[in-house]
């Protein structure tokens, strides 16, 4: 029981007992000491310069020395011409990713699961792991290489079939494909951990239960299995809303070129390239469409999860 | 029948799963014209090491191995100690816990955003230094909560008790006990945070300008990305013509060169990970459950 429990029985004696707490609890403080300093300095600071996104930000000036500007950044962004399209593009990219990529690691644990010989499920499971640790420069790299219109090997089959060669990073249609496609690819594998942690944490009793009963392996998957991995996928389904305006920068950031613009210009690299890239960096600027994103995203993440909380019970906090 | 199927539905993942990467390997060892016209599809065709020797002569990108093998080791490690020290004292009670776990938490969902953090690195004096390479992304949130549930569910209270009443305070049972049982969440960790690491480009390409500072990613992505508004391969291998017979054949042969990159690069991690995983699959189970 704790002794910070108000409703701990020795209230009367607490004196003795806070001294002996504080004695040893400064350690504590001390093991997290270093990690708290690196959160403060790291994660808080920047959230307090935030406010240059309403200053009008120089450098020899500071951020609270900057002038006040107010909502000018604001405004400026949502009245800029291709604003609407980055919004759309932005969540399209991750509405996308998520209606097909969500599912599969789902699918791909249930059948891990069934997999009754030893030897294969355990090289099925290694293997389906290993794309997760290509960093994102080479899988980018692997996509320019064999979707290359000249020499790429997709291109080779597409001609052998008698088909046209297809400059796929240059066409706008197929950017999230590839995007997406080649997420799914890294990743599906890797984000099957949780559901397979929870499958094999399922009582083997219910499963011979269910046998005695006479039901089939279908009829096993439909009423223990799945149920058993909704609540995990709510939670994850609730996490991922919360980055449908965020997603991976440096994928898109990598895959853009001149000729997919219209469909692979999205938010985050948006402000990559005015705040950070341009030779005229515009940091207030940026800082603004970048607020705009964290409080949307942040606000979507709170909204679902309420949701979430208030029909299912299931919630991250 | 259903496990037929299984078997098939398995063959075919694991086709797709794989295929890419095995292309990527034969192609790494067989001749350039092969590669060019798509011939290298089972097996390498005109067995070959000119790809590799190629690579060997890129002194730029060895350079970049180094300097990623150093941001890699020297990060992960002191990523570690930092983790398993906070994740410890997360896993005890004390007065305060409360709001720190809310501090932590809610960095997960909310952030200044790119532009505020490249300014406070600019004033912190870190920016276009090594340090910056090495204390960014330091500690991660997700790890710190599947280290400090790993040390909770899997450390017996028992121990701690029977610890306190020997006289042991909060380092050395941590020191003394923790530690020495955490041998599976280090391994998880370690290859979590080296992983992660080894892989990163994006914080290179915002917070570095000197050259001779850049990680593996940022010269990979010049080799391999060469439609990219910034880096044009072709500028990379023409830089080396001189030691590989010309500038024909030094561009003939980075056409393979390009697939012995991508081996050299990512050998590492996979390595890592192979070598850790039987720690590794237990250690993530275990830790990301209830977490």
């Amino acid at each position: 029981m704790s002794i910070h429990d108000p409703a701990a029985p020795h209230r009367t004696v607490p004196k003795r007992r806070v001294a002996l707490t504080v004695r040893r609890d400064w350690q504590l403080w001390v093991l997290l000491l270093p990690a708290l300093a690196f959160f403060i300095v790291f994660c808080y600071f920047p959230m307090y310069g935030v406010q240059i996104a309403f200053r009008d930000y120089k450098a020899a000036f500071g951020i609270t020395g900057s002038k006040w500007v107010g909502l000018k950044y604001f405004e400026k962004f949502f009245s800029s011409y291709y604003c609407g399209r980055m919004f759309l593009n932005t969540f399209l990219l991750n509405a996308f990713g998520l209606l097909f990529g969500f599912p599969i690691p789902i699918l791909l644990a249930i059948m891990l699961n069934q997999l009754n010989r030893k030897r294969f499920k355990g090289f099925a499971q290694t293997a389906i792991y290993v794309p997760h640790f290509i960093s994102t420069v080479v899988l980018a790299g692997m996509i320019y290489l064999f979707f290359s219109p000249t020499n790429g090997i997709i291109n080779h089959l597409i001609t052998a079939a008698g088909g046209k060669s297809i400059y796929f990073i240059m066409e706008p249609d197929w950017f999230r494909p590839l995007f997406i496609g080649s997420e799914i690819w890294q990743n599906a594998g890797w984000n099957t951990i949780l559901y397979i942690a929870t499958l094999t944490s399922i009582d083997p009793q219910l499963y011979e239960a269910a046998t005695i009963d006479g039901a089939t392996r279908w009829g096993k998957i439909k009423h223990i299995d799945i149920p058993h991995l909704v609540p995990i996928a709510v939670m994850m389904l609730i996490l991922n809303c919360g980055s449908l305006l965020s997603s991976n920068t440096d994928k898109a950031l990598l895959l853009q070129t001149s000729g997919n613009m219209a469909t692979s210009d999205i938010l985050g690299v948006y402000v990559y390239s005015v705040g950070i890239a341009a030779g005229k960096a515009q940091y207030s600027y940026a800082s603004a469409i970048g607020l705009c994103l964290n409080v949307i995203n942040f606000v979507i993440i709170m909204l679902v999860n309420a949701i979430s909380r208030k029909m299912s019970d299931i919630s991250l906090f | 029948m259903f496990n037929a199927v299984n078997i098939v539905f398995w063959i075919i993942v694991l086709f797709i799963v794989l295929y890419p990467l095995w292309l990527i390997l034969i192609a790494s060892v067989s001749d350039p014209d092969a590669v060019l016209q798509a011939k290298v599809l089972v097996l390498p065709v005109d067995f070959s090491l000119m790809g590799y020797e190629a690579v060997f002569q890129y002194k730029e990108l060895w350079g970049s191995y180094l300097n990623s093998i150093i941001y890699t080791v020297v990060g992960s490690g002191l990523s570690m100690m930092v983790t398993l020290a906070a994740a410890y004292s997360l896993s005890r009670k004390f007065a305060g816990k409360k709001i720190v776990n809310l501090a932590i938490t809610f960095t997960m969902f909310f952030s200044g955003g790119l532009i505020p953090i490249f300014l406070n690195i600019r004033d912190l004096g870190l920016y276009n230094t090594r340090a910056v390479m090495i204390l960014m992304n330091l500690v991660s949130v997700w790890n710190l909560m599947v280290a400090r549930t790993y040390i909770q569910t899997s450390i017996p209270n028992d121990l701690y008790e029977a610890a306190v009443i020997d006289g042991a305070d909060h380092f050395t049972y941590f020191f003394r006990c923790v530690l020495p049982l955490s041998g599976t969440i280090v391994a998880v960790l370690a290859v979590y945070y080296g992983v992660a690491r080894w892989n990163d480009y994006f914080t290179g390409l915002v917070m570095l300008r000197d050259r001779s500072l850049y990680p593996l990613q940022l010269v990979l992505r010049e080799i391999l990305a060469s439609l990219t508004s910034t880096g044009s391969s072709d500028t990379f291998f023409a830089a080396y013509a001189d030691n590989l017979g010309g500038l024909q054949e030094a561009l003939r042969k980075a056409e393979v060169a390009k697939y012995c990159c991508i081996v050299v690069s990512t050998v590492p991690a996979i390595l890592l990970y192979v070598f850790m995983q039987k720690y590794f699959v237990k250690g993530v189970m275990i830790g990301s459950l209830k977490g």
